[in-house]
Formats: C-alpha cells, structure tokens, sequence
C-alpha cells in the first residue's frame, strides 16, 4: 500500500513535469502578454514548430515571437495582429507530425515555419500538404526541395528559409579547400573526415568525393560517428599517424562537436581542425568548450555570425534580440524565423496591392513568395530568394556558409572576401 | 602493431578506469540491498552540473569538486530514503520508481540547463607520452583517482567494522537484524556510497569528454552490461567487467570503426552471458 503510494506520487510528479514541459513554449510566447491590447482585433496566426528543448527550436521560437512582436507595433499584417503558437516535435517525426496539424488545424496557424532535422521534415511535409498550410522551413536534405520539383502541386507550400540546401555543403567545403590552398599557400592533400552516421552526411559525402578528387586531394580516412560519440582522442591520433593534412568534420546529428573541439586541443593535434559541424556556430561554444574552440574553422551555416551580421536588418535583430532575451541567437535557425515572419508578411502585403481577394489563400501566397527569385531577392537577415524547387539560392551575394574560424574567443568569417571581417590565422598548436 | 596495442591499453584503461567506478556503486547498492538503481545515470550526470554551477558561482574547482561529491551523495540518500526504501522489497516496483526518478531528472536537467554539453574545468594541464602516444595528463590523474577510490572501496567493505556490516546484510538480511546490525542505516550508507562512486564517475567523464543530461541513459546501459557481465553484485567482477568492456570498445574503434564499437560490445556480452548466464563473477542462485 505504501509502495503504491509512493509510485502514485513519483508518477504523478514525472507528468507534471513532463506537462510543464510541454506547456512551457506556448505560455511563454503569446506577444499580448508584453504589450496589453488595448482593443480587440482581428488576428492571424503564425506557428512555430521544432525540438523545444534544444538550441534550434527555442532560437525559432524567440525569433519568431520577436518579428511578430515588431510587427504587430507597426499594424499588423493588413491590419491583423499576429499571435504565435508553438509545437514541440520532440525531434519524433510522429509527434511532429500531430503537432503541426495541432497548429495548421485547431490553432489555424496560415504560417508555419522551424521544423529542425530532415528526418522530421519529411514527415511534416505530407501534413503540410494536408492542410495547405505554408511552411517556411528549416532542416537540409536534398530531399525537400526534390519534393516540390517532382510534385509541385502537392509540396508548392513549402520553402526551405533557414540554410542552403545540404548539397551546397560539399561545394562550401571543396571552396575551403580551395581557399586553404590558393589563397593561404597552404599545401591540403590529405583529409581526413569525422562524420556523423546519418544520410544527411552521405549526401555531402557524394558531392565532395569528386570535387576533392578534381582539386589532387585525397580522402585518407572517411569515419563514421553515432550520436553521442565522444570518443574523438582515437581518430585525432590516427589523423596524425596517417599524415592528414586537415581534420574535417561533417557533424550535426552527433551534437559532440564540442567534445572533438576540446580533444583536440587537449592533444595538441598539429593538424588544422576545419570543416562544416553545427556546434561552433554557437556563440556560446567558446565557453562551453573552455577555449579550446580556438582556431578551429567552420562553416557559418544560415549566412550569419553574430559577430558579423551581412546585412544591416541582421545587424538590429541580434542587437534587439540580445536587449529582449539577454544573449545573441542561440542557434543559426533564428534568422529563418525571423526572416520566415517578415517574408510572409511581405508576400501578403503584396498580393493585396495586386488586388488579390484574398490575400491570406496559402495557393496566393505561394505565387507571392515565388517572386522572391535570383533577378528579385529581397534582403532581409540574409539575401532570400528561391530556386524553382524552392531551395535558398545559394550564392556569395546570397545564403552560403561563410567560412569562418574563432579567433580570440570571438567568431569572425574569413572567406569569401566580399564578407570576410577578418584574416585567417593558423591555430597555434597547427603553427608550433 | 605494437602501436595498435598501446592505443587500445593506454585508452582503453582511461575509459574503464571511470566505467568501473560507475558499474562498481550500480552493482554495489544491488548487492547489499537488492535495489536495481535505474536513476544511477542520473547521478552520473548529475555531478556534473552540481559541480559546474558551484564553479560558476564562483567556487574552486577543487572545492567545486568535493562539493559535488557530497551533495550528489547525498542527494542519492534522499532518493532512497524517500521513494525506494519503502518498496525496496518489490523489486520490479524499485525499478520503475528509480526509472521514473531518472526521466524526472533528465527532463529537470534538459529544462535548467539545455541539451548543450558542459564540461567540468580542467584541474590539471599538460601531455605526457606513453609508448610514443600522446595522452593528457588529466587522463592520467583520472585513471589514478579511479583506481584509487575503488582501492578504497574494496579496503572499505572487506577491511573495516562498517565494511563488514555491510557485508553481513547483503550476506542475509535478516540475520543481520538478528545480530544488532542497523540494516536500514546501512542501506543508507550503501547508497550514499554508490552515489558518490556515480559522482566521481561522472565529475571525471565530464573533464575529459563532456556530459549532456541524455548521457545519463548511456552511462547506465553502459553500467548496466557491465555489471550484468561482472556478474550482479560482485565489485570485483564490476571492474574486471569494465575493462573487458573497454578495451572491447576500444579495438573495436581501432579496427572496425566508430559505428560499430558499440554493437560489438553488446554482442560480445551477449556471447558471454550465453556461455556464463551468471556473468563472469556472479553466483548461481
């Protein structure tokens, strides 16, 4: 009896904890909550939707709340106010999947826009197209946009806002190469590739295999890591034994980026530590890594560094978002938010001047965010426009990685030099 | 070949050193007071960001250290005493209740702290080479601080009064009672140990690589396979278990790679316990 008890209690406990958790995005998001409404009005409403508890889906989420809350001070959209609700995909494509419709049908969210992990993505996309709802859209793999260009009336509604597609990594990467070698005079023959084992990392892996191969460069070891591996000190001591000439790492999915980051410097591996992983985008992976993220250069994914906003719009969301939440975007998905917000805006604004009945009809929209092409970006956090599938153009005058590198405990880019704020320097333990 | 050997030794052994540690307080608790602690991951974990925050608050790190030894320690009283000792003799209940305890913690940990690995200060710097390899002191000053608490631990429970206690009630309970022996008080004592054994476990882990709070269920699959293969409730099979297990791990990265380190070392348990369902120190009842 007692027994029960005690287990009623802990259960108990454990779900409203679990409750508190999932509750926690929506309770904190409402915009009317910083600004009283003064008198009632007509709204529209925006989701967002990603993995609550880690970096990419809170970023989304104050991201989102921020546009619409600058917004909503200048009007609205067409005089609507904006209200946001959130969904929490637990990184599950099946909770994402009921989340979204939560959204899109009970909350009647127009836009919805995050959505963190391709695998996720591919699940939502069949509930988007349900629902006809748009979904300016996070997450890499090719795969996405292959959907709209094989069934376009099916997937029109969806927009990937966040980064570049997946395939444009192994071009990013094979220009660091490059970079490395011409402009540096640095001599890259050997490359040894740490990777996440995930589909996303196969992709990129097809791509640059043959770029590498035209440039004389060779991969000398191509290992695979789960998620979670921590064990880096085995790799970065074979890179030296088989005369690597850069580590390159090819990590998301594995999130111990900063684990590789602090063995090797710990090892004092004389080797450059140079490649596309998520973890030292973060402005706070200096810290979180005790320094040892000095030197290591990486690849900028969604065209912005903190330190180095390409547009002026950039510039005034991270001071804005630094003076609402206290810290600078905690993960890169925050300008496709906050972009996602002011695009939608824009593309309805422009289908009512064109005279469109309804502006708000998500098959009108589409026609709208379609004009957003390479002749006509627009500038918002970063230069958007959209290829015919949909995908962000790709481009130094658009979204690329920008290949940056920490410096001093502070990010910086380095390449290309239409953007670069600072010069590369060789880490010391590389130069010793 | 030789340099193939050294890695798996001289990285093998560092890693053991800290799963010993952790499978040693998991089988330890089971051993005397028949508790399957599902939630000692959690405490694994858990050190880790009880020591940061001390060093954040602006503590030393030695101190922060110690500290978080302590409260971790404990912390896993208070688990016992308020939710395990009343069912600690249903055991399926125990293991729910102790599972219940850890989601409870890694759901606290993920809404305080995030899902970004932290890491605790190095107290040391430096690299000495072993066998042409070379290997952070930290590493080094680790395995010795893992070998030299699970020294203590065997001198503690076949060398002194309360050590032998404590053996007396794993041995049979009831006699235990008989003979005046304060089973409950040294259930508590049990589990404060095997909470600090999770603790140092962890503090030491988090140096070296760096903990999130999902690394909690992966330290206790870890120190579940071990002690189920060191046989439950034997320490010594614990850390012959660990090191098996590490060295398994890590030749298996060497030589096969990364993906498969970890389904080898299951199977290769999965083999054993075929052989010896016992486990390699575990007795037949």
């Amino acid at each position: 009896m007692k027994a029960g008890k005690v287990l009623v209690g802990v259960i108990l406990i454990a779900l409203m904890i679990a409750g508190c958790a999932q509750q926690e995005p929506e309770e904190a998001i409402t915009p009317e909550e910083a600004e009283p409404v003064e008198e009632v009005k007509e709204k529209i409403v925006i989701g967002v939707i990603g993995p609550m508890t880690i970096s990419e889906g809170t970023a989304e989420k104050r991201a989102a709340m921020l546009a619409a809350e600058e917004i909503n001070s200048e009007g609205g959209i067409l005089g609507k106010e904006i209200e946001v609700v959130v969904g929490d995909t637990k990184l599950d494509p099946s909770t994402a999947t009921s989340e979204f419709r939560r959204l899109a049908t009970e909350k009647n969210a127009v836009m919805i826009t995050g959505g963190f992990s391709s695998g996720v993505m591919n699940s939502m996309m069949d509930t988007m197209a349900e629902t006809k709802t748009i979904f300016l859209a996070d997450a890499s793999s090719p795969g996405h946009p292959a959907k709209v260009a094989e069934d376009y009336e099916t997937y029109k509604y969806w927009f990937r806002i966040s980064q570049n597609n997946g395939t444009t990594f192994a071009w990013d990467l094979a220009d660091m190469i490059d970079f490395f070698n011409n402009e540096q005079g640095m001599s890259i023959e050997k490359v040894y590739i740490i990777r996440d084992e995930h589909i996303w990392t196969d992709a990129v892996i097809a791509d640059l295999t043959p770029l590498l191969e035209e440039k004389g460069v060779e991969i000398i070891k191509d290992e695979k890591v789960p998620r979670g591996y921590a064990t880096y000190d085995v790799q970065l001591t074979e890179a030296q034994e088989l005369g690597a000439d850069i580590i390159m790492p090819i990590l998301a999915i594995a999130g111990t980026g900063d684990v590789l980051a602090k063995q090797w410097a710990e090892f004092e591996v004389p080797i450059l530590l140079a490649g596309h992983d998520l973890k030292p985008i973060d402005a706070e992976f200096y810290e979180d890594t005790n320094g040892a993220a000095e030197g290591e250069v990486f690849l900028a994914d969604g065209g912005v560094l903190s330190t180095a906003p390409p547009t002026e719009k950039a510039a005034e969301f991270l001071e804005t978002y630094r003076e609402k939440y206290g810290f600078y975007p905690e993960s890169h998905q925050a300008y496709g938010a906050y972009d996602a917000v002011y695009i939608y805006k824009m593309a309805v604004e422009a289908a009512a001047e064109a005279g469109e009945e309804d502006p708000f009809n998500p098959d009108v929209v589409v026609e709208y965010l379609e004009k957003y092409s390479p002749e006509s970006p627009v500038e918002l956090t970063r230069v958007i426009a959209w290829y015919d599938n949909h995908a962000l153009v790709w481009g130094d005058d658009f979204v690329r990685n920008w290949i940056s590198q920490w410096q001093d405990g502070e990010q910086c880019i380095i390449w290309p030099s239409n953007v670069a704020t600072c010069d590369f320097k060789v880490p010391e333990q590389v130069s010793g | 070949m030789l340099d193939i050997l050294i890695k798996i030794v001289v990285f093998g052994t560092i890693v053991s050193g800290i799963w010993a540690l952790v499978a040693s307080g998991f089988t330890l608790i089971f051993g005397v007071a028949r508790i399957l602690n599902f939630a000692h991951g959690s405490l694994f974990v858990l050190s880790a960001y009880v020591g940061i925050t001390f060093v954040r608050l602006g503590f030393n790190p030695y101190v922060a250290f110690v500290l978080s030894l302590l409260v971790v320690g404990l912390f896993g009283v208070v688990i016992y005493r308020l939710f395990m000792a009343p069912i600690r003799e249903h055991e399926v209940m125990v293991i729910i209740v102790s599972l219940s305890i850890a989601l409870l913690m890694e759901q606290a940990l993920l809404l305080s702290f995030g899902e970004t690995g932290i890491s605790f200060p190095s107290l040391v710097k430096g690299i000495v080479e072993i066998g042409g390899l070379p290997v952070p002191t930290k590493r080094i000053i680790a395995l010795f601080i893992a070998i030299i608490a699970l020294i203590l631990l065997e001198y503690f429970i076949n060398r002194t009064i309360t050590g032998k206690k404590i053996n007396a009630a794993s041995q049979d309970m009831q006699m235990a009672t008989l003979v005046g022996i304060e089973v409950e008080r040294i259930f508590m004592l049990t589990m404060f140990i095997s909470a600090l054994l999770a603790a140092l476990g962890g503090l030491l882990y988090s140096q070296i690589f760096a903990i999130t709070p999902h690394v909690a269920v992966k330290s206790l699959i870890y120190a579940f396979a071990i002690v189920i293969l060191g046989g439950l409730g034997s320490i010594r099979g614990s850390i012959i278990a660990s090191f098996i297990v590490g060295y398994i791990l890590m030749a298996t990265i060497i030589l096969l790679g990364a993906r498969w380190s970890e389904l080898i070392m299951l199977l290769t348990i999965i083999a054993i316990l075929i052989v010896k369902p016992s486990g390699l120190f575990g007795v037949e009842e």
